[in-house]
């Protein structure tokens, strides 16, 4: 199992370095942004609810964070 | 709970902030200041049941300064499994603060009803630009209730590449918490005593240090399309047992509960996140899509895989299903009960949360905009988690109780914004 996540871990690295070097093609003009302004694309768009959310299964579940960092902890029962 | 909302919300800062400059996420401000609000509510049929209230607000001071400040309250009551097993006779459990007992009716599982409880987060940030493709956030936070309070800073960089179609953000977020639970800090598997008796405890408060580092990309794919990955490694070291489960210790043939232990934990644990994300913009509307990778070394592996759509319906309103479901194996030291007469495992914890189980959640949220910038939303949200009952080797009575009893919950909450 351990052998496995660490296969997990290094091809999710490896992705992101090829998204992060290499793909020149990838991307838009600056007059391209017309549909990725919109807010509903905005990867913050409703902060209160992704954080609410966060605290329910924080408390629920062994897993935190991804998109940000995970975290501490709170005395939920 | 408090340190996640507070890291979350830093690097979703930086993110916003990043988006900013990248125009990925087009933050075109039309007013100085955004504010949000909300009301949750959250219930699972006889045992807990809670409130919260958000406010939130972010303020683009200009030249690229934007500050960020939160607070929250919220408010908790009802019962919680406590980790006993179930019995074929009527049981009883003293209360955590040594005070007081419950009791348990034959073959349910042994619910503490005694929770109640209050808490405060307050947090603030400020970004600030560092040239032209860069930015720098900064945050504070802080949190208390009766027997938890957690105080935290956190730092991340953003920068921006390809003409802004891609943005790699860094930071690095570190809290302390301490706990000082009702009646103290049970000694670890000390026996459950009766009402009024001595319980052992462990000296002074329990304190731990959380520490977490990230790593993340923001790219653009096509006019329609972005993508988000993120690593996350977070170490938590000090005390993180929980100081109100117990763990039941049965006979070898009968199943009978002849003792109830205080759990233990370890008191370090690592924990490694792959996150990623992609957002598409069709002709409905936008489909939200995420799956999360995260293995510790406590044993757990667990899989979360989400998807929003949100359908435009005209008129600035729209519709938004959204599913998740989420996989969790257990932790190398649940055990969902130990034997009479069995040598004692280093740790031990049932605590069904370390357990193996998976989890679904179904929700509605609708939102329309009311008047010019201002915006209201309701949302309704199923959360069910189900695990394994019936678990193999179960002796004697354990056998025909369900030890896994699946948890129902009821989400609602009400939006309300104004700005950009």
């Amino acid at each position: 199992m351990r052998q496995r996540n660490r296969s997990i871990i290094a091809a999710g690295a490896v992705l992101a370095l090829s998204l992060f070097g290499g793909c020149a093609s990838l991307g838009v003009q600056p007059w391209e942004r017309d549909l990725l302004a919109q807010r509903s694309m905005r990867l913050d768009g409703d902060p209160v609810t992704a954080a609410l959310d966060e605290h329910i299964y924080f408390s629920k579940e062994a897993s935190t964070g991804g998109a940000g960092f995970g975290g501490g902890g709170c005395g939920c029962n | 709970m408090a340190a996640t909302d507070r890291t979350y919300r830093s690097i979703r800062g930086a993110l916003s902030a990043a988006c900013a400059l990248a125009g990925v996420g087009g933050v075109a401000t039309s007013r100085a200041t955004d504010v949000e609000t909300a009301i949750l509510g959250y219930a699972e049929p006889n045992r807990v049941s809670a409130l919260e209230t958000v406010l939130q607000a972010r303020h683009d001071f200009g030249s690229g300064y934007l500050g960020n400040f939160k607070v929250v309250y919220d408010a908790l009551t009802g019962a919680s499994a406590s980790g006993a097993v179930p019995g074929a006779a009527v049981q009883t459990f003293t209360r955590p603060s040594g005070r007081g007992s419950y009791s348990t009716a034959p073959g349910e599982t042994p619910l503490d009803d005694t929770f109640r409880d209050a808490r405060v987060a307050v947090s603030g940030g400020l970004t600030l630009p560092l040239g032209r493709l860069s930015t720098a956030t900064a945050g504070l936070y802080g949190s208390g209730e009766h027997d938890y309070t957690s105080m935290g800073a956190n730092a991340s960089i953003a920068r921006d590449f390809d003409r802004r179609n891609r943005t790699l953000n860094a930071g690095v977020s570190f809290s302390r918490d301490t706990v000082t639970p009702e009646g103290g800090r049970p000694i670890p598997f000390a026996s459950m005593t009766p009402v009024g008796a001595d319980l052992p405890r462990l000296a002074g408060d329990g304190s731990k240090n959380v520490a977490d580092a990230m790593l993340g990309l923001v790219q653009v794919i096509d006019r329609a399309t972005l993508v988000q990955l993120t690593y996350s490694l977070s170490r938590v070291t000090g005390y993180q047992t929980d100081p109100y489960k117990l763990v039941s210790v049965v006979d070898p043939t009968s199943g009978a509960p002849v003792d109830q232990l205080f759990e233990n934990r370890p008191d370090a644990r690592t924990k490694h996140i792959l996150f990623g994300r992609a957002k598409r913009q069709l002709p409905h509307g936008v489909v939200d899509l995420s799956y999360r990778f995260m293995t510790d070394d406590w044993g757990i592996v667990s899989h979360t895989l989400e998807l929003r759509d949100r359908l435009e319906l005209g008129g600035d309103k729209y519709l938004q299903p959204h599913v998740r479901f989420y996989h969790q194996s257990a932790a190398d030291f649940y055990a969902r009960w130990l034997l009479d007469g069995a040598a004692l495992p280093d740790h031990a914890t049932a605590d069904y949360r370390l357990g193996a189980f998976d989890g679904w959640t179904f929700g509605l949220e609708h939102g329309r905009n009311v008047g010019r910038d201002h915006r209201v939303t309701a949302r309704v949200e199923y959360y069910r988690q189900s695990g394994d009952g019936h678990p193999a080797g179960a002796p004697g009575d354990l056998a025909s109780f369900d030890l896994f009893p699946v948890v129902d919950a009821w989400i609602f909450q009400l939006g309300y914004s104004f700005g950009s």
